[in-house]
């Protein structure tokens, strides 16, 4: 065995692994089913809504939050436009004078969503701050659902929704349906090991006394959201998911806005890990500290890996065979059909643990699947299947190259 | 954070490699079960043949078919091998040992096809004896094997005999003296119809020329 299929299986033990770990999690403790119960009492919750050039969807963001099924008076609705250059202020005004009680419209210089965040955060009232991004809708029930887990558990200082993908039309927009779906089920298993590790711009829920213990939100390459649950984790704060709290966000269409979303997250990723690196392999921060920083980064590493690895190889026999087929002046003909014979099938061992760790990916999706009914069609496994492997690397080189230079990753 | 949950973790994320090596290691098991016993059709076969033939003093070669010996059966147990020999590795104990049978079938088909080609004017062959190497000492091999291949698949009639040069069976080394193959000269080396031995990688139009005889047999495909 070469230097570099050992490589591939230390890859794929760690990824196992991971995944043996959440299924044991989850057998641990199954995510509880909707209930109807309603909480004894409505703390006033102030919803922060950031927005940057988001004409086409504030409208629809709004609305689903006037549509919540909360106590009105308890519900303000704070719009932050952060500089936009397009009719989004004039969006957000005309809202505000609609609904002078429910909606608070505030307007700054552009200075980056977490500046437009913290503004919110100074000039709200509630005891509970929620943000939601302006091309995100929640389900009506969603704040009552979180809301219910905060009464329920008095530490639960900050709370993650299940999300989904807002109508997944496009191969690209259902390839990341199932990616949501798998993320909604290994979300609920880090609440399960209480290491949740990003509190996602639409619909994450803090109790105000998180900003007054560890303060505003911060740049943090711009990965804001990932930064504070990882200084939540640094002072101890308990970060919960609520599983019944829908909300639907609007996915890249196209690719490019898809590399650099994930660009942006993964790079994101990469410096505040390299920020909060006193974390790793502590055991005073859990298993935030011992299992998901670890993980998450040697899942970073792999894919690069194992990429890089599947690429090399295919390019040197793609090389290697067409020169030989030049050398021995064999005529190129097109890939003989596969045998049919059991005996010409890929029987080795790496092929059984690939399939492991697809089977395993596939029972976590299903489970997801489940636990937030996200429907999901045959055509969205195959986009799965068929793009992420791809797509997933471009974005994982990119970030690794804009972190070792240090670059900026960029919003948009 | 409990410590048993990562070690049952680990125990059974070590307990799917172990079963998926033993998966990998039944089927490994049954492709050289499966050789063996092709092995053993085609040896019965031969034996068949070569008592026939015994038994008729002379064999009719009215009733001979235009392909009297078992050169699927072969090729069909030379592919099968090949795939063996990646996944067990070619120092397998029971990947030499199918190696060596194989090539004593070999043998044994190239001595009863000219046998039969002395006797029967209707049946002429065309065949190659291919010696190679890989043990890093042939860097054409895979090449030349190629070329073969090719070859092979094209004019069905085409034997190609192909032996591992540093094979440690008797038979082969006396073949290979019979032949007078030299691994000085370089592998890969061939004999085409008892032939002199030629030595070195050749290309295809260089093979086509080197055996006339090609034209005599019919293709599986039209040759441009």
């Amino acid at each position: 065995m070469d230097a570099g299929a050992l490589g591939l299986y230390v890859c794929l033990f760690v990824a196992l692994y991971f995944e043996v770990f959440l299924m044991i999690s989850f057998f641990e403790k199954k995510p509880s089913k909707k209930d109807t119960t309603l909480p004894s009492r409505y703390p006033s919750v102030s919803m922060l809504v950031p927005c940057f050039n988001e004409e086409k969807t504030l409208a629809s963001t709004i609305e689903s939050l006037l549509a919540m099924e909360y106590p009105k008076e308890q519900l303000e609705i704070v719009v932050i436009d952060d500089g936009s250059k397009d009719s989004t202020a004039h969006i957000a005004r005309e809202y505000a004078a609609r609904f002078p009680a429910q909606i608070k419209f505030l307007q700054k210089e552009n200075g980056g969503k977490y500046t437009a965040l913290n503004l919110g955060i100074m000039q709200s009232r509630g005891e509970i701050i929620g943000c939601l991004d302006a091309d995100s809708f929640a389900a009506p029930d969603a704040l009552m659902e979180a809301v219910k887990l905060f009464e329920n558990d008095p530490t639960a200082m900050a709370i993650t929704p299940a999300m989904k993908v807002y109508q997944p039309r496009k191969m690209l927009e259902l390839m990341q349906a199932v990616e949501y779906t798998f993320g909604i089920f290994y979300k609920k298993m880090f609440d399960n090991l209480s290491a949740i590790n990003v509190l996602p711009g639409p619909f994450s829920l803090y109790r105000r006394y998180v900003f007054t213990k560890i303060g505003p939100f911060r740049h943090a390459h711009n990965t804001e959201d990932m930064e504070i649950a990882f200084r939540m984790h640094a002072n101890g704060l308990r970060i919960v998911n609520a599983h019944t709290a829908y909300v639907y966000t609007t996915a890249p269409k196209t690719v490019r806005t898809l590399l650099k979303q994930r660009t942006r997250w993964s790079q994101g990723f990469l410096q505040n890990a390299r920020d909060y690196k006193y974390m790793f392999f502590k055991r005073r921060y859990g298993n935030f500290g011992m299992l998901v920083l670890p993980f998450a980064l040697s899942a970073f590493v792999s894919g690069i890996y194992a990429a890089s690895y599947v690429a090399y190889k295919f390019t040197t026999l793609g090389v290697e065979r067409l020169s030989d087929r030049f050398a021995t002046g064999v005529p190129l003909t097109l890939p003989h059909m596969p045998h049919l014979d059991w005996f010409f099938l890929n029987t080795g061992m790496m092929a059984f643990v690939i399939a492991a760790v697809i089977s395993l990916t596939l029972v976590a999706i299903f489970i997801g699947n489940r636990i937030a009914d996200a429907q999901l069609t045959l055509k969205a496994f195959v986009a799965y299947f068929a793009f992420f492997g791809l797509l997933a690397p471009l974005w994982l080189i990119r970030a690794a190259w804009g972190a070792a230079l240090a670059k900026e990753s960029a919003w948009r | 954070m409990q410590a048993q949950k990562y070690i049952l973790a680990f125990v059974i994320t070590a307990a799917i490699f172990v079963t998926a090596f033993y998966i990998a290691s039944v089927f490994d098991a049954r492709r050289v079960a499966d050789i063996r016993a092709t092995q053993e059709a085609v040896s019965i076969n031969i034996l068949s043949l070569e008592t026939q033939f015994d038994l008729m003093g002379s064999l009719s070669c009215s009733t001979l078919s235009d392909n009297p010996v078992l050169s699927e059966e072969l090729n069909s147990i030379a592919s099968r091998l090949s795939v063996a020999e990646e996944n067990l590795g070619q120092d397998d104990a029971e990947v030499l040992s199918l190696k060596k049978q194989y090539s004593l079938l070999e043998i044994k088909d190239y001595l009863l096809m000219q046998e039969i080609s002395d006797k029967c004017a209707k049946f002429k062959p065309v065949y190659i004896l291919y010696f190679y190497s890989n043990k890093g000492d042939c860097a054409d091999c895979s090449k030349m094997g190629d070329v073969l291949t090719y070859l092979r698949e094209t004019y069905p009639g085409l034997r190609v005999y192909s032996f591992d040069y540093h094979l440690d069976l008797s038979a082969l080394r006396t073949l290979i003296t019979l032949r007078k193959i030299k691994s000085e000269e370089g592998l890969p080396a061939f004999v085409v119809n008892n032939r002199a031995p030629v030595y070195g990688f050749k290309t295809l139009q260089e093979m086509e020329v080197l055996i006339p005889e090609l034209k005599t047999l019919a293709t599986s495909t039209p040759v441009e």
